[in-house]
This record gives structure tokens, C-alpha cells and sequence, in this order.
């Protein structure tokens, strides 16, 4: 009878969320023979994709009829999701058929975008390259399929030799990246989203999963309507939808998640409670050298239980606000050895000052009471972006990494990756590109001033819109007129506003490809329908103009037997002219260039699947590996001998890229430090940014989808109550809030979602017309160079009343 | 200074900031909003609270871990919850109002199901 429900449900989803749009497979040389069954009497055909938002990867089923989406379906087969969407999912199919969808390339003349050919807007391209390649940037994302972010990243290192390419999850997962490297010394997470099914105690760390991360949430919610017991414990600076359903809540002061974590340790050792086992046998210890470094400097037990000392529950709670009874019982909890705890992080943590080192101390809480390597124990940060860790993290698209883990730095790396490209020793530099960060502020800086960028080509992403101190990092860019921005995209954005070339993209089913969720999953999917107009795939953008490159002569476009570095073969292994969009489809693009890049993954066992093994799965988790009985194995949990076959009979659990070369990993201590910038006389409240559940990321998608767009219309000021009745604020008035960095009016939501504690406010990010990066703060994490989101000092009241800042400054 | 009305504030979230809604608003009439459980999200744990934080009557919509419920009595009939409601069908039906006192019909209070 349940059953009935939800199969109706899921019936009148795939009706309901028909939109409107053609069927034509890209390439029909596969049969994904499970949804054979599910073609249907009224000519939609099937086929499976994952869904195009955030980090989750649920995988979808996509109904096309007459090349166009007509609907959309929760993917039963997907181990992700089994069949259950969220509200963004459910409408996925809309995103391509938004009213403004760009269908031409543009190049602006005298202020105005005009409207000009493919070879035309190419031609500009290299042109820009060619006169300055050292000068040349390209900015992505974590929602670059993995074959995209491959062809840009072996353009720029293998090709420019400038190395400046980063992706926005520099300002997402950065420090995700370095505490794990710093603790495991090896990328991304050990355990997976099977560990919400087998915890005991699910810890939520800044995290609001049930409007970010709604499907992975539901996993847990769902074990308690059958009646299992799960304790959730939300740690955060507002109360949220994730904390109506938390069993504890504790609230700290925004950048004290350092104590506490700190409080549980010396909670560990004081009371003896620690995993002697565990630590002497798969752990050493680590403490920060004078300046942060990723890797810092040998410390030991004696050294971290002494640093520790002064973080009794009573000294956490004088800096965080949390109870000391509350930090004790953390502690207690993770002495048990009954117990299975995991740990869910995402820009909270992330988005920190202190971000790395949050990151460090997280796993390192789970290491010294033995929490971690089992199901259900486990530290795990999640990704906000489909293919974070695919493509960013993975392919390394990062300004010091190569592919499969590999960085400039090192010369063997280097040397590795010239040869698997075939490129002529030392083509890549040995010097790391410049990080988004810092990337964005040389583009806005004058070229007589130093600003040693001169052109961005900005591919699947929107940073007029996400970067912090938007003045500082991108609105400058508006009086610079040597300064060049190619910006490829969907829609018009904030980021198209300051375009001097617009390419128009196909995006998700208008293109093959492939992603890689927040638990190492890969992936895979065909085209279904055409891009509207001349919109075309980002890959072939990025291998068009590399081959224009070489028609022009550019060295760095040829590999070391003088071929060009895109070699595209039909089955004979003669090469198509896939840069050529005529011929980019004749093969599968996609394919040859994943199988290339499949290679890099092994060095570091992060061997991704073959690319048929992806189109019969609903993804599969790295390492996957083939077994005696012929078939691929994924692993859901890494370094765990129960599951991962790299790991040596009989170690149990061996940290095999281990920073110390003895199969263990690093305990760090870290002190809690203060936020770079806190709330002052002048300033008085902290100002937190931060998603919602209708809209992904900057909305640009999802504003173009009426139901989303009507549940959740424009951004907001979430304050608390008391603050807003001593501005005289109520709900609906209009307020300012004010920054060092600039000021904006918003109107007043009192008991929404959230509910901030006194003295702090949160606005969400997705709306274009109300840029709230315009007031925050830029201020860097000092390893991962991820800026914080979540924290700056601000000043809110009522607009028509006096500015209180007018009164201080004359 | 103008202030608007809990019912302008609500139907169109917040004002000024506002831009047009984009479906077309049916005719309020004598009805209550009953929520029609298979289709509403809420009651399939995907989390949504659109319908309760957009209603202008207070205590006409209430929660319960998450899943929202409707007291007849307090409805007045605006329709604004059934113009913002974002599931894949329309969970939220205007109706009749019933004899007795129930938001629901009887099928549409099953607890959420469990789904994986
Ligand atoms: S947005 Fe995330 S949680 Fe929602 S359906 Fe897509 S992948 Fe799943
Ligand atoms: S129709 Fe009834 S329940 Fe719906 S928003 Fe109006 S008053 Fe609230
Ligand atoms: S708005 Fe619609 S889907 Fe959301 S909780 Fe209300 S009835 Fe359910």
C-alpha cells in the first residue's frame, strides 16, 4: 500500500514535471538494457543521468519525446537516491528551457553584446592566447563533466605551460582537500553514504543538510520512521530545518568549532577514554610550523596532550557559548566504543579562516577514539557541486595539481604527466598557477599596477555573482579596457553583465558526460536532446580553439612528435576533426578523452571505472577494481581491508599514502584562533551567507523554473526577533545591512527557515539582483586559499533611519 | 511608511524585491486547502515547508517533524499556499470545506513511509 503511494507518486512526477523540449542519442552505441523495460507506449524513451545540482549525485531518469525532456523521474536503481528526489531534482529538466537561454555567441562592441559566429568568437580567443599565453586564465568548476575539466586542465599546463587554472571549489572544498591530504595524505573521503545507514550518532558540524544535501538527509530520516535509533546532534551558529529534527542542538560563537573539537580531545585524554590501539598503531601526531604549511612538523603524543590541556569544557565554553556539560557530553560520546559515530561537514567548515585546520581537527577527533574505519564511523565532508570532487579535486583543475593527484611541485609528477601526454620534457612549469583568489584580484588589478592576468575564460560558472569582496575580485574588471573576460554559459548571469565574449553552452543532457559525487562516485551519461541554437559543449570550445592554437603555430599545442595535443580517433585510429563541430560528435569525444584520463588515476589508486563499466552502473566508487571473478569491484570504503583491495592482507586498516610512509595517518593539534574579522562597535553582528533548499547556488538555473522561482522568489535578511525589534524591524520592512565592504537593502524574514541567535544575521546568496558578496569578506583560509563565506562583521537597520555608522564618522 | 498587509507580504514573499509570480493565480472562493499527502514532498521525507511559511494565517498551517498539516478551521482560503507549492504536482488542493474539523482526508495522514 506504501508501495502504491509511492509508485503513483513517481508516476505523476514523470508526468507533472513534463517540460517542454527531442529525443536524439548522441551516441547509440549503448544500451543501458535496464530501462529497456521502462520505454514507454506514449514514445518518451528513458535514459539515466545524474542530476545536475549539488553534491548528493542522486541519479535521475530523464523522458525525452521529440529531442526534448517531457519529464523527469527519481532513479530506483541508483543506490544514491533509490528513486527519491528532492524539490530541485524533480524539476532538474526545466533548467534547459528557461525563456533567456543563450543561443549565440556575442562579442561586445562599443558597449553592446553583438551577435557573431563560432569561428569568429574562436578566432578572438586565440587570438587573446596567443598574444599573451602566459597572461591567459581559465576559471571552472566543480560542474565541469570530468572530460571538460580534463581538456581545459591538459590545455593550460600542458599546453600554455602557465598553469593558472583553478575551479570555483577553491572557494568550496579547498580545505576539505588540504585536511585531508594533511591527515590521510591522499584526497577525499575514506568512509561513504553508507555510513548514515549504519551510524548510531550522526554529527552535523555547521552543516544544514536538510536543505543542502536534502536526499542524503532523508537516508537518516528514513531510518527512524522504521523505527531505528539515531541519534542527531546539530553544532551550528543558527537553528535551521536540520535542527527540527536534532536531538541536540548546541549553538556556538561563529569560528569556536575549533575549541570544541578541541574540548572533545582533551575530553578523550583526560578521561583516558582515547583508542589506545587505534593511535599507536595507525597514528602519528602533527602540529603547525611557525607560518601554516600543509604538511607542519612531527609533534607527539606527550606534545598534543600537553597543548590540549587548556581546553577543559569550561575554558570551550567561555569561547564557544557552549555549555560545558554539553562539551562533556560530546566527549562521552566519542569514549564509547558501542557507539558508530559519523560526521557530516560541508562550507561551514569549509568556508572558514581556519578551514584546514577545522578539517584536521575533525578527522583528527575520529582517529583518537578509534571512530573511523568502520561503517558508521566515520569523518566525512560532503560537496556542494556535482563534480567537486570529479572533476576538481580528481582531474585536479587546481593551480598546483595535475591529474590523479599529482602537483606542479614535484618534479617526478611533473615528469609523470609530460609522458602520458607525450609532451617534451619540462612543457609544465614547475610553478603552481595563481588560485581563484588570487587569479581574480590580478585580473582586476591594472596591467601597470602588476595585474598580470589579462584575459579569464570563465567555463560552467558564475563568479560576478560567488566571489567574496565582488568589487575588489571582479567588479573592478568594468574600468580595465585591456582586460578581456570570455565567459561561457546557459543564461545571462552577473558574470555575463562584464563579458566582453559570450559563448552559449549546452548544458547537462545536451552533452555526454560524466561526474563525481561527494562519495567518490563516478558518474556517466549520454546526450538526449540538442543545445537550442548554437549553443555547443564546452569541450569542444576548449578543443576548437586549441586547434586553432596550433593551426597558428602555438609550440604548446603540439605534443613532442609535433601532433596536436587532442588527438580524437574513429575506430580505424585515424584522427576526426572532432574541432570541428560538424565531426565533434562522429565519435564519442567524451570517451577517448576519459579513457585518457583514466590513466593518471592509478598512481594514487584512485582508479576510476572503464567508461562501459559507468554506462551500465548508476556510478561506481573508486578505487574500482577488477577481481578474480572478471568483474569491477567498487569500494564504498576506503584503506579498509574489509573493502579496499589495495590495502595488504591482514593490516585491517593501512593508510596507504600515508604523509609518514608507515601506513599512518596524522593527528593534528590546532589551536582555536579568531576570526579575522569580528564584530565590533561599529559593526555589531556577525553576517553568515549560505544556500536554500529551492535554489542551486546562484539560481540560474533554478530561477528559470517557476515553481522553484514561486516557492522561493528573491534573497532575504534572517535575524533574530529581540535584534529586529530594537531596530524597529518587522517582517517584510526593509533593512540595510552594512559592511566595511559595501552596503545593501533587503527585506526582513523573522521566523522563517532560520533562526539566528542574537547579534548575528544570514542572507542567502542565490539572488542576482541582491549580490550580498558584495559585502563579504575575502579573507582567506592561509593552506587552502578558501575564503570565508560564513563570517564578517556587519551593521543592520531600519532603511529611512539614521545610518548608526554616520554618527561615528562625521 | 508603507507597510504592507500579512497577506501582501506573504503572497508575494516579501515586497519590493518581488518579481511577478510566474504562474497564474486561481480565484479565491469560499474553499479550504486540504494537502494531498502522496503528492506533497514533505511526506516523502524530500523536506519542504514552502505551504507552511508562505500561509498568512498563523497556526492555519502547522508542522509536525516536518510534515505539514492544515487546520480547516483557520484556513481562510487565500490559495496562496497552493500558488507556491513547489512539488511536481500540486500537493495542495482548495476544496470544499469539509463538515468536521480535518485539514486531511483520511488517506493523506499516513506518516512518511520509510524509503530506503
Ligand atoms: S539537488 Fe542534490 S539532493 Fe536534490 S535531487 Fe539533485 S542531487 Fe539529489
Ligand atoms: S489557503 Fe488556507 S492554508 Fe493555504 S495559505 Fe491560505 S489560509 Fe493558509
Ligand atoms: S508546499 Fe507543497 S510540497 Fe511543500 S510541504 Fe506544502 S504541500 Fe508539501
Amino acid at each position: 500500500m506504501m508501495n502504491m503511494n509511492r509508485r503513483h507518486f513517481l508516476k505523476s512526477t514523470a508526468l507533472a514535471a513534463a517540460v517542454a523540449a527531442a529525443q536524439q542519442r548522441a551516441n547509440g552505441n549503448y544500451e543501458n538494457t535496464e530501462l529497456d523495460a521502462a520505454l514507454a507506449s506514449d514514445g518518451v524513451k528513458w535514459d539515466k543521468a545524474p542530476c545536475r545540482f549539488c553534491g548528493t549525485g542522486c541519479h535521475v531518469r530523464v523522458g525525452v519525446k521529440d529531442n526534448k525532456v517531457v519529464a523527469i523521474q527519481g532513479e530506483q536503481l541508483a543506490e544514491v537516491n533509490k528513486g527519491l528526489l528532492c524539490v530541485k531534482g524533480y524539476h532538474v529538466g526545466g533548467i534547459l528551457y528557461g525563456k533567456d537561454r543563450l543561443k549565440e555567441p556575442m562579442l561586445r562592441k562599443n558597449g553592446k553584446l553583438e551577435k557573431i559566429t563560432w569561428d569568429e568568437a574562436i578566432e578572438v580567443i586565440a587570438k587573446r592566447v596567443y598574444d599573451k599565453p602566459s597572461e591567459f586564465a581559465i576559471y571552472g568548476s566543480g560542474q565541469w563533466t570530468i572530460p571538460e575539466g580534463y581538456a581545459a586542465q591538459k590545455f593550460i599546463k600542458g599546453g600554455l605551460s602557465n598553469n593558472h587554472i583553478d575551479p570555483n571549489a577553491r572557494l568550496c572544498m579547498a580545505s576539505a582537500v588540504t585536511g585531508y591530504l594533511s591527515t590521510h595524505g591522499v584526497d577525499e573521503p575514506a568512509g561513504c553514504y553508507d555510513d548514515l545507514d549504519a551510524c548510531d550518532v550522526m554529527i552535523m558540524w555547521g552543516n544544514n543538510p536538510a536543505e543542502m544535501h536534502p536526499v542524503l538527509f532523508s537516508r537518516v530520516i528514513d531510518r527512524r520512521t522504521k523505527g531505528e535509533e539515531v541519534k542527531l546532534i546539530d553544532i551550528g551558529t543558527r537553528r535551521t530545518r536540520t535542527t527540527e529534527y536534532s536531538d541536540e542542538y548546541l549553538e556556538f560563537r561563529p569560528q569556536s568549532d575549533l575549541a570544541i573539537a578541541n574540548g572533545i580531545a582533551h575530553l578523550l585524554i583526560k578521561n583516558g577514554t582515547y583508542d589506545k590501539e587505534f593511535v599507536s598503531k595507525f597514528c602519528n601526531f602533527r602540529k603547525d610550523t611557525e607560518s601554516p604549511s600543509l604538511f607542519g612538523q612531527a609533534s607527539t603524543f606527550e606534545e598534543y596532550s600537553q597543548l590540549l590541556e587548556e581546553y577543559t569544557p569550561e575554558h570551550v565554553e567561555a569561547i564557544s557559548g557552549v555549555p560545558a556539560d554539553k562539551i562533556r557530553m560530546l566527549g562521552d560520546l566519542f569514549g564509547r566504543r558501542d557507539i558508530r559515530i559519523t560526521s557530516l561537514w560541508c562550507m561551514g567548515v569549509n568556508q572558514h579562516t581556519r578551514g584546514t585546520n577545522m578539517n584536521r581537527l575533525l578527522h583528527g577527533i575520529h582517529m583518537l577514539s578509534g571512530h573511523f574505519g568502520k561503517p558508521g564511523d566515520a569523518p566525512t565532508s560532503l560537496t556542494g557541486q556535482p563534480s567537486a570532487c570529479g572533476t576538481a579535486r580528481e582531474v585536479g583543475t587546481l593551480a598546483h595539481a595535475l591529474p590523479g593527484g599529482r602537483i606542479v611541485a614535484k618534479d617526478d609528477h611533473r615528469a609523470d604527466c609530460e609522458k602520458l601526454w607525450n609532451l617534451p620534457k619540462g612543457r609544465i612549469n614547475a610553478k603552481p598557477g595563481y588560485h581563484t583568489m588570487k587569479m581574480w584580484e590580478q585580473f582586476c588589478t591594472a596591467t601597470d599596477q602588476g595585474g598580470d592576468i589579462n584575459t579569464v575564460w570563465v567555463q560552467v560558472t558564475n563568479p560576478g555573482h560567488t566571489l567574496p569582496h565582488l568589487k575588489k575580485h571582479f567588479q573592478n574588471k568594468k574600468n580595465l579596457k585591456d582586460k578581456f573576460l570570455i565567459v561561457s554559459e546557459v543564461y545571462p548571469t552577473a558574470t555575463t553583465k562584464l563579458a566582453d565574449l559570450v559563448l552559449p553552452a549546452a548544458m547537462w543532457v545536451e552533452k555526454n558526460g560524466v561526474f563525481g559525487n561527494s562519495e567518490r562516485r563516478t558518474q556517466q551519461w549520454f546526450k538526449m536532446v540538442d543545445a537550442p541554437g548554437n549553443a555547443r559543449d564546452d569541450c569542444w570550445m576548449t578543443i576548437a580553439v586549441a586547434h586553432k592554437l596550433y593551426e597558428m603555430g602555438l609550440e604548446g599545442m603540439k605534443d613532442k612528435n609535433g601532433n596536436f595535443i587532442f588527438n580524437i580517433v574513429d575506430e580505424s585510429g585515424s584522427t576526426v576533426p572532432v574541432w570541428e563541430w560538424k565531426h565533434y560528435y562522429d565519435v564519442n569525444t567524451d570517451e577517448q578523452l576519459y579513457n585518457e584520463y583514466r590513466e593518471f588515476t592509478f598512481m594514487k589508486h584512485k582508479d576510476v571505472a572503464p567508461y562501459d563499466e559507468l554506462v551500465k552502473a548508476r556510478g561506481l566508487r573508486w578505487p574500482v577494481v577488477k577481481k578474480e571473478d572478471g568483474k569491477w569491484h567498487e569500494t564504498p570504503f576506503r584503506f579498509m581491508e574489509f573493502s579496499d583491495s589495495y590495502v595488504e592482507k591482514g593490516k585491517g586498516l593501512q593508510f596507504y599514502h600515508s604523509v609518514t610512509k608507515d601506513d599512518k595517518a596524522l593527528i593534528w593539534f590546532c589551536p582555536y584562533e579568531a576570526a579575522t574579522e569580528e564584530p565590533d562597535s561599529e559593526f555589531p553582528v556577525w553576517l553568515c551567507t549560505g544556500r536554500v533548499l529551492e535554489h542551486w547556488h546562484t539560481g540560474s538555473m533554478t530561477r528559470r523554473i517557476p515553481q522553484l522561482r514561486n516557492a522561493m522568489p528573491h534573497a532575504y535578511l534572517e535575524m533574530n526577533p529581540e535584534d529586529a525589534k530594537e531596530q524597529g524591524l518587522s517582517n517584510g520592512d526593509i533593512a540595510i545591512i552594512e559592511t566595511r565592504r559595501g552596503k545593501i537593502e533587503l527585506p526582513v524574514w523573522l521566523d522563517g527557515r532560520g533562526h539566528p541567535p542574537r547579534g548575528s544575521i544570514f542572507v542567502p546568496f542565490f539572488d542576482e539582483n541582491l549580490l550580498i558578496n558584495e559585502l563579504t569578506l575575502g579573507d582567506i583560509d592561509p593552506i587552502s586559499k578558501e575564503p570565508d563565506y560564513k563570517k564578517c562583521a556587519a551593521v543592520v537597520y531600519k532603511k529611512g533611519a539614521p545610518s548608526p555608522l554616520s554618527k561615528s564618522k562625521g | 511608511m508603507a507597510t504592507l498587509s500579512r497577506r501582501d507580504f506573504f503572497s508575494r514573499f516579501i515586497p519590493k524585491a518581488s518579481e511577478p509570480e510566474v504562474t497564474s493565480k486561481e480565484t479565491a472562493g469560499p474553499k479550504v486547502a486540504i494537502i494531498q499527502g502522496r503528492f506533497c514532498l514533505a511526506y516523502q521525507n524530500s523536506f519542504c515547508s514552502v505551504c507552511k511559511e508562505r500561509c498568512p494565517e498563523s497556526g492555519a498551517i502547522v508542522s509536525e517533524r516536518g510534515i505539514p498539516r492544515i487546520i480547516a478551521d483557520k484556513c481562510t482560503g487565500c490559495n496562496i499556499c497552493h500558488n507556491v507549492c513547489p512539488a511536481p504536482t500540486n500537493a495542495i488542493l482548495m476544496t470544499s470545506p469539509p463538515e468536521n474539523h480535518s485539514g486531511a482526508t483520511p488517506t493523506d495522514t499516513q506518516p512518511a513511509h520509510p524509503f530506503f
